[in-house]
């Protein structure tokens, strides 16, 4: 095993020195331009900014699903760098878990299925009764046979939010996870995943536009070409939109 | 709107090329059999011509006999008519003639020349102008113990001129002193046979019948013309002899004609497998389109929303089908050129070895290649076009749309109801209404399973994933729900290797019972310890005397011979079995009904029960019969027998051709050995007479038991060679289908990899996926090759149902084989799967 233990501290998740850099020459994209920051641990943190401040590519490279042209990102205190795919992917399975805004679950598989899907394909059966407090949390316990197509939007998100719960992982990123539903059920679903964070105790890290979205978090971190613009602690949607319109200018 | 098809077309090469190879292997063994055949019939046409070239006129009997798939026997002439016409005015030269069997055997004492490949012949050698054969080294033979042969013979075998060569025919086996090498004009050896020369009261007497020969050769003055030459001999000849006379160029053609009505045959054979190929490309070109334009629902939505009407999206649909198909086909073309020669190898690896000169490309044969090739993918492409056009413009604007499944009740009453017409065919063939039925009720049959194969699609596949699911847990489950997700398609993958499997499944089943059969009969009624036997459907056999020396063999207890004539039984050719009856009991014991087979008199016939019945005929009855050199004569029918596969229906006592001018093999003798004579003393003594002449293959009843029942697995293995082009396309349709899901999937697979599916349990996936949807296929098509090989052989088969056999071993290696092609044709696509970007795949636009 090539993990490397970074210290017992209270870090979901870290990226230090972080750079995404496309092309080279005249055509160099910055994607990331030198970012270092921590994810506390049990703390629900948005990552806000305009179009192309690299906000997605971050949360990609923290996640596993992409990497850095430069510096590290740790995740449960393991160093990424250095793992092979297939480590790579076992470390998403077991230490990740993923909420996108759409296709978030597999067409042929029922609610119950999508949400242990993870753990199935570690061939585990995970922790039972944290799996049905889970359920119970999304209130889809009746709907647990159902396949995708015969949920509600709001539904299908809150199972995937329940399928990045199942695994009890270090750390849950979400990728405008509300960005396709009316505002009712998004704010069903940003509440369900407050109550993940306040009751469960969950690491929850989630990209927005969304101003009333990113107000759920404890954290706002903004992002302004592929650097770290400024950050707020305890939101509001005003305030969020005030800073957001100095970002702007 | 062209310009556009043809862009979309170009822009997908790699989708453009696969769906190209189905019609690539199709086309290729469409023209590939083309090309074989006409090289094959030029290679004869020019030996014809080369052979009957300095021939003005052709003498032969008028009196013959010909039989379904037998040919043609033609009685013999005798010598003395020669001199009537050498007599003629305008007959320059004129000689005998005879093409007969004549086996040289080699200085390693095996013959030269295979039991199924050219002929090998005894002939003449003359002085005469109207000889075909000229001395090229040494001299003309002359007297019983001289012999010539052609330069290629002596050249394998190694002889010169001094050597002393054994020689097989009719009247046995003898040795004979080289004394020359013959050529014919520049050809060494005319299509690789072998010749054995001799001078003509020798070749007579050896090979045919003294005084007699086949034909003669004559060559005229140059004063007259072939027709004018060929009337003056005619009216010359003594109208008792019942001879004709025919022209140069009627003896070239008619020649060419028999050769050419062979060849029509086999070119009818393998033209069978290439449209079954061809059939299962169909199939796989419409699932492609169906599938693509499930996939490009929205860019034809989106065309329709821009202004196109229905017309525009299917034209450039089909126009796209059109490219396809062209491209295939001149592909095709030359992936037939290098097939041609595969089937040559082929056939010859399977005893057929026809010598074959250069290659014969006929336009006929680039023209029918390409209008094949692209009106098949255009026709298997207009449904999946028409329903394009139908898309509605505000599907441009919907998520994608997966191919609805439409009604299943219409479905399975149109399926059922030619199902049951398929049925009904089949019974009024099984009940010998008309051989026709059988090939319309085996089509009907398929076509009703295809229509219902959607239908069953789902419960099918997920039937046959459970114990996947059971042993792979979530990937296996995955691998079950995709196959059955889509029932058409996976009904559509499956459907070639339902057909190849149920045709394989078919012949297996067919050749089983047969061998059965074979077996049980031979076992039944052939007693004997050893059995000496020439190939029963090559020219020539056995000489008669050779049963009469083996039975004068110390270690021989018994022996009594076996052949085979062709007559006409009542004005019908027939083929007739002809034995010994004083020396055949207790070797060979028919299953007698009435009767006593030991009793058969010179002018008796034992017929089978069955014909016996639909003739009605009853004991006593006489048939008229008439031999090749025209002797009539009336059978008294003195017993009847239970009908087998291998007596056919008629037996006769061999004593009845004693003083005719025809020509009799043994094509098998049967031996009983005295009691304390070891394995090793018996063989060793009957070689001495039979192999160690080069004369048949000596067996012991084991041996031969199991060599005549296993004739059958030798066509068995020519059709499984026929048939392995149609699996190889069936194996790229599943490639094809697979990829197309993939490429359909890739978000999907993309989420997979994102929550943590390794790339190993995505082609795990895939693979399962594979194999579910090849083992449809190949379950459904095991039932149906079985319930058609029991149709065959109730249709086929006198006793009916009882000669079935259930070939569970084939079966069994069937269902494997399909699994493992389910697995290798996995391999490319779930390679491809492990290889979806992540990234791509989860951003959301």
């Amino acid at each position: 095993m090539r993990r490397r233990l970074v210290g017992m501290s209270q870090a979901a998740a870290t990226a230090e020195a972080a750079y995404k850099i496309y092309g080279s020459g005249d055509g160099e994209v910055r994607a990331l331009d030198g970012v270092s920051i921590t994810f506390d641990k049990g703390k629900f943190t948005a990552i806000m900014g305009p179009s192309g401040s690299g906000k997605s590519t971050l949360m990609h490279c923290i996640a596993g699903l992409d990497s850095l042209t430069s510096g590290s990102v740790t995740i449960g205190g393991v160093d990424l760098s250095g793992l092979n795919d297939k480590e790579l992917t076992k470390l998403r399975r077991d230490q990740v878990g993923f909420v996108f805004q759409a296709f978030n679950l597999i067409p042929t598989l029922s609610a119950e299925e999508n949400i242990v899907l993870p753990l199935s394909l570690g061939g585990q059966t995970g922790d039972r009764a944290w799996i049905d407090r889970v359920i119970d949390t999304i209130g889809l316990r009746d709907r647990l046979d159902h396949r995708p197509s015969e949920l509600s939007g709001g539904q299908q998100q809150r199972v995937a939010v329940a399928r990045a719960l199942a695994s009890q992982p270090s750390v849950i990123f979400a990728d405008e996870p509300t960005g396709n539903l009316d505002s009712k059920t998004g704010q069903e679903v940003l509440t369900f995943m407050r109550r993940a964070v306040s009751e469960l105790g969950q690491t929850i890290v989630m990209v927005t536009h969304d101003a009333v979205a990113a107000s759920y978090a404890d954290r706002i971190v903004f992002l302004k070409d592929g650097k770290i613009a400024g950050e707020m602690t305890e939101p509001n949607p005003e305030k969020v939109l005030d800073y957001l319109k100095h970002l702007g200018e | 709107m062209l310009l556009l098809s043809l862009k979309m077309t170009l822009a997908r090469k790699g989708r453009l090329f696969l769906t190209s190879l189905a019609i690539i292997l199709g086309t290729g063994f469409l023209s590939g059999t083309f090309i074989f055949s006409d090289t094959l019939s030029k290679t004869f046409d020019r030996l014809f011509t080369d052979v009957f070239r300095d021939v003005d006129s052709y003498v032969r009997s008028s009196s013959f006999i010909e039989v379904q798939f037998g040919g043609e026997q033609r009685a013999s002439v005798p010598i003395e008519a020669l001199d009537t016409v050498l007599a003629v005015d305008g007959v320059k030269d004129a000689t005998g003639d005879i093409q007969a069997f004549a086996r040289i055997i080699g200085k390693d004492g095996k013959p030269l020349g295979s039991d199924n490949g050219p002929p090998t012949f005894g002939g003449i050698a003359t002085a005469s102008v109207a000889g075909l054969w000229s001395v090229e080294e040494g001299r003309l033979p002359s007297g019983e113990t001289e012999m010539m042969m052609d330069r290629a013979t002596a050249d394998n075998g190694d002889f010169v001129v001094g050597d002393v060569v054994r020689v097989n025919a009719q009247s046995g086996s003898r040795e004979f002193t080289l004394v020359g090498i013959a050529s014919y004009g520049e050809i060494s050896s005319p299509g690789g046979a072998t010749f054995a020369l001799f001078d003509q009261p020798t070749a007579s007497a050896f090979l045919l019948k003294p005084g007699f020969v086949d034909a003669f050769l004559v060559q005229g003055d140059g004063s007259l013309s072939e027709e004018e030459l060929a009337a003056r001999i005619d009216a010359a000849l003594d109208p008792t002899l019942k001879l004709e006379t025919l022209t140069g160029a009627q003896i070239t053609e008619e020649t060419t004609d028999q050769i050419g009505a062979v060849i029509g045959f086999l070119t009818t054979f393998l033209t069978i497998f290439s449209l079954i190929a061809l059939g299962i490309g169909c199939f796989v070109i419409f699932n492609v389109f169906s599938i693509t334009t499930a996939q490009r629902l929205r860019e034809n939505a989106l065309l329709r929303a821009i202004g196109a009407n229905r017309k525009q999206v299917t034209t450039a649909l089909l126009v796209e089908a059109m490219i396809i198909g062209l491209i295939g086909s001149i592909l095709g073309f030359f992936t037939g050129i290098a097939l041609s020669r595969g089937l040559s190898a082929l056939l010859a690896a399977f005893g057929v070895d026809i010598p074959t000169q250069g290659l014969s490309i006929e336009l006929r044969t680039v023209i029918i290649t390409l209008l094949v090739g692209t009106l098949v993918t255009i026709a298997s492409a207009v449904f999946p076009a028409l329903k394009a056009g139908r898309v509605p413009p505000l599907a441009a604007l919907r998520d994608t749309a997966i191919e609805n499944v439409g009604s299943n009740r219409r479905r399975f009453s149109v399926g059922i109801g030619v199902l049951v017409l398929g049925v009904v065919a089949l019974v009024l063939a099984a009940v010998g209404v008309n051989d026709w039925f059988l090939g319309l009720g085996v089509v009907a049959f398929f076509a009703g399973v295809l229509i219902i194969g959607p239908g069953v699609a789902k419960p099918v596949a997920l039937g046959l994933g459970r114990p996947i699911e059971w042993w792979r847990g979530v990937t296996g489950a995955m691998a079950r729900q995709n196959a059955a997700r889509n029932p058409k398609r996976t009904a559509r993958t499956a459907a070639p290797v339902l057909i190849g499997v149920a045709l394989v499944t078919a012949f297996t089943a067919f050749a089983a019972s047969v061998e059965k059969e074979i077996r049980d009969t031979i076992g039944d009624q052939f007693n004997g310890d050893y059995a000496i036997s020439a190939p029963s459907n090559g020219f020539g056999g056995l000489p008669i005397t050779l049963s009469d020396e083996v039975a004068a063999l110390p270690e021989v207890e018994q022996a009594t011979g076996l052949g085979f004539a062709t007559v006409t039984l009542d004005g019908e050719g027939r083929f007739v079995q002809v034995l010994n009856p004083a020396t055949a009991s207790g070797l060979i014991d028919l299953e007698m009904v009435l009767g006593d087979q030991t009793e058969l008199s010179p002018n008796g016939v034992i017929v089978s029960n069955n014909r016996a019945t639909t003739e009605g005929w009853q004991l006593g009855d006489t048939l008229d019969i008439g031999l090749v050199d025209g002797t009539a004569k009336t059978l008294t029918i003195e017993g009847t027998f239970v009908p087998n596969g291998f007596f056919g229906s008629y037996v006769i006592n061999r004593d009845l051709f004693a003083d005719t001018n025809n020509t009799l093999f043994d094509t098998i003798i049967y031996v009983n050995i005295r009691d304390g004579v070891s394995d090793e003393d018996a063989r060793a003594a009957l070689a001495t007479v039979s192999t160690d002449r080069g004369l048949g293959t000596l067996q012991s009843r084991q041996e031969f038991i199991d060599a005549q029942s296993g004739q059958i697995n030798q066509i068995l293995g020519l059709i499984y060679g026929l048939l392995a082009l149609s699996i190889v396309i069936a194996v790229v349709g599943i490639v094809i289908t697979l990829l197309l899901s993939v490429f359909e999937r890739r978000r999907e697979i993309g989420l997979l990899r994102a929550v943590g599916m390794t790339r190993s349990q995505v082609r795990t996936t895939v693979r399962w996926e594979s194999v579910i949807t090849s083992m449809f296929g190949a379950v459904v098509g095991v039932v149906l090759g079985i319930v058609m090989g029991l149709v065959l052989i109730v249709v086929l088969a006198d006793d009916g149902l009882s000669a079935f056999s259930l070939p569970v071993g084939g079966t069994v290696v069937i269902l494997v084989l399909s699994f493992i092609v389910g697995v290798l044709a996995a391999v490319y696509p779930a390679w491809k799967a492990t290889r979806v970007d992540i990234m791509q795949s989860i951003s959301t636009t």
